[in-house]
């Protein structure tokens, strides 16, 4: 258990120190790979939660997709890449507020459902694989139950595929 | 080296659960992904295009082979034997009432499409694409009308709403076809989102997504707190109230129909509002009849207004494509007095409705899109002057359909109107039933305005010019013209087919299913 709290606030302090840089850089591009250091930090904290199947999809979402978006964005919008003095937008410090206020309102849900009381701990604390784990359960009722939606979600890809060709080509 | 691999697979110890899948249930959806995907790939293969017609050719063929995969369907649903039956462990629900959507969205393919052939030779955009999203987008229509998960009934709506913003949006040298196109996009979107914010909400309130199962948990339970499923049920109707443009949420569809090619909005007006329907009967009928007392007063409300809207708002427009766009609006209102009444009798009057409004308006629609010239333009009432003149039989066939839509006797539109206001009255909402009347009188003015300007004689009235009429729009034409009038003479067959159309919910045949839920039991 002593590991898995060391590597809990590790993670939480890289979480913490890229996200102050994610708002801090004065480099676009740095501030967007600070935000996959979050990112991917908090994908680590998932598999510390043996959530393995949720740690993979916030790998392959937010890292492998969102992020890429972005970096895309940035490089194929932006002529300036390098240090950008004006980057700070002049009303940060309403930004600043309302993310108090929010981290405040978050906070106050947790404490109020669990009251400072730690929950105590199973006897037996190590990560085992349990049958019927985290991906096999949803493996399972993806291919099973979730068969039919899940294909079609593919056809709803295929048809927003065809979409985008259809807007973006030239006559 | 493949049958050593098989043998291993074979003799694995893991069994592998697969479902049960009742692949006929699901034939008419398959015929049409499966098409929109031969069309796609048969395009990119073959170099010099086509004899021009074909894709439109394919697409009714298509369409019908559906409708004909539909039809034992509809023969084992109404079999007291063997019945409905659900599939994809309780996703999909195969009834009288899906197979009847199916039908008409079917139909709706089968117009537009013959409407879209002339008008893309027009505007010089030959091309596969809007044939394949059409189909793409009824697969998802045909999925929302028998979906018995939300989940499915959201990816159906998805499929089904993300074709429509690109058919909205297709004509690209006309700067009204993109707004039209974006302000569907930006607007469904927020739809979408609101639509699957409910799902959420009502995941949480009833611990299913299973229509079956939310049914069962609400009938077996007093919830303490129903505010979760209260206000998953109200965003579920606001997604719904946008995709059949249902006042207060119905901005969008003036400004998209007029700018939008014709022949989609011919689609638009017809099989997503079938399929909007389809989806919101399915959801708020079935699975929240518990909740009708809760449901009943917001809809009356939405009736009213989207009424009112629809039919005092086209008094005043002087374009014909904004005229039904809002005179859509009013059948839209039309078909929620039905659905408020939440009986037996009054989903039927609905699928009635539906499926006479769509050959009603899908055949409206293709008479503006041969009338209008290139660049999809001149659709304003002054164009229609002297149409008499110069296509009296178009004329003569719109004035038919334009009177249809206002209820005159001996078309299908006296019956579907008759159908609603007796279910209404029936439920106790004579109210409702005498708005009702009233705005399908005021309405009544718009369609007699763009009768008088086409029959009309006088000094404004402009030179002769040819209209060319493609023979598909023809085709189109004739067949909802037939259908429109014969069911007005004779409203007994769809009458009694709409009325064996009952969904129903049962629960899912094969027992050995997983729990759909996907969660395990809690410690």
């Amino acid at each position: 258990m002593v590991a898995q709290n060391v590597f809990f606030y590790l993670l939480a302090g890289i979480i913490l120190f890229s996200a102050f840089r994610v708002v801090t850089s004065n480099n676009v591009v740095h501030a967007a790979l600070y935000l996959v250091a979050v990112l991917a930090a908090v994908a680590a904290e998932y598999v510390l939660l043996a959530a393995e199947f949720v740690a993979a999809t916030q790998v392959l979402v937010y890292i492998g997709a969102i992020i890429v978006l972005f970096l895309f964005g940035i490089m194929l919008t932006r002529a300036k890449l390098g240090s950008d003095q004006d980057l700070t937008h002049p009303h940060w410090a309403l930004s600043a507020a309302t993310a108090v206020v929010m981290f405040g309102v978050m906070g106050y849900a947790l404490v109020d459902q669990f009251h400072w009381t730690a929950t105590p701990l199973p006897a037996d604390t190590r990560l085992v694989s349990v049958d019927g784990s985290n991906s096999a359960t949803v493996s399972d009722s993806v291919f099973t139950a979730y068969l039919v939606p899940f294909e079609v979600v593919s056809v709803l890809l295929l048809a927003a595929l065809v979409g985008a060709i259809v807007l973006a080509r030239k006559d | 080296m493949l049958a050593s691999l098989w043998q291993q697979l074979s003799d694995s110890p893991v069994p592998i659960d697969s479902v049960d899948l009742a692949w006929a249930g699901l034939a008419p959806v398959m015929i049409l992904i499966g098409g929109a995907l031969l069309i796609l790939a048969v395009d990119s293969l073959v170099p010099r295009r086509l004899r021009p017609g074909s894709y439109a050719l394919a697409t009714v063929l298509l369409a019908a082979g559906a409708m004909v995969a539909a039809v034992p369907l509809w023969q084992r649903v109404q079999d007291a034997e063997r019945g409905p039956f659900a599939t994809a462990a309780g996703a999909i629900m195969v009834d009288g009432f899906s197979v009847f959507a199916t039908f008409v969205i079917l139909s709706a393919v089968i117009l537009a499409a013959l409407s879209f052939d002339g008008w893309l030779r027009r505007e010089e955009m030959d091309g596969a694409e809007p044939y394949v999203l059409m189909l793409l987008s009824a697969s998802g229509g045909v999925m929302m009308a028998s979906a018995n998960d939300l989940i499915v009934m959201f990816l159906g709506l998805e499929i089904l709403s993300i074709a429509v913003y690109v058919l909205a949006a297709m004509h690209l040298r006309k700067i009204t076809s993109q707004e039209a196109g974006v302000k569907y996009f930006v607007l469904g979107a927020f739809s979408s989102a609101f639509f699957l914010y409910g799902i959420a909400l009502i995941y949480g309130g009833t611990g299913s997504t299973n229509l079956v199962r939310i049914a069962t948990y609400l009938s077996a339970t007093v919830l303490g707190d129903s505010g979760l499923v209260l206000a998953g049920l109200a965003l579920l109707l606001v997604g719904f109230g946008f995709k059949v443009a249902a006042a207060p949420f119905h901005f969008w569809a003036p400004d998209v129909y007029q700018g939008a090619p014709t022949p989609s909005v011919a689609w638009m007006a017809s099989g997503v509002k079938v399929a909007g329907f389809a989806g919101l009967l399915r959801v708020f009928y079935l699975a929240f009849s518990t909740y009708r007392l809760d449901w009943q007063p917001v809809i009356f409300v939405l009736a009213v207004l989207t009424m009112l809207v629809g039919s005092v708002l086209a008094v005043v427009q002087t374009d014909v494509k904004r005229m039904l766009a809002y005179s859509s609006i009013n059948h839209a209102g039309f078909i929620l007095v039905a659905v408020q009444a939440a009986t037996a009798a009054g989903v039927q009057a609905a699928l009635f409705y539906l499926a006479a409004y769509t050959f009603m308006v899908a055949g409206s629609f293709g008479v503006i899109a041969v009338v209008s010239r290139k660049g999809d333009i001149g659709t304003s009432l002054d164009d229609y002057r002297g149409l008499s003149r110069d296509r009296p039989v178009v004329a003569f066939a719109f004035a038919l359909l334009l009177l249809a839509q206002a209820g005159v006797p001996l078309t299908s539109g006296f019956f579907a109107k008759f159908y609603v206001i007796t279910a209404a009255i029936e439920a106790g909402s004579s109210t409702l039933a005498i708005i009702a009347m009233i705005t399908a009188v005021i309405s009544s003015y718009v369609y007699l305005r763009i009768i008088v300007a086409m029959y009309g004689a006088g000094d404004d009235v402009p030179a002769p010019r040819t209209i060319p009429l493609p023979a598909a729009a023809g085709l189109a034409l004739v067949i909802s013209l037939t259908v429109t009038m014969s069911v007005g003479v004779f409203p007994g067959t769809l009458a009694s087919l709409a009325e064996r159309a009952t969904p129903v919910l049962i629960p899912e045949s094969d027992p050995g299913a997983v729990d759909p839920s996907g969660v395990p039991p809690g410690p």
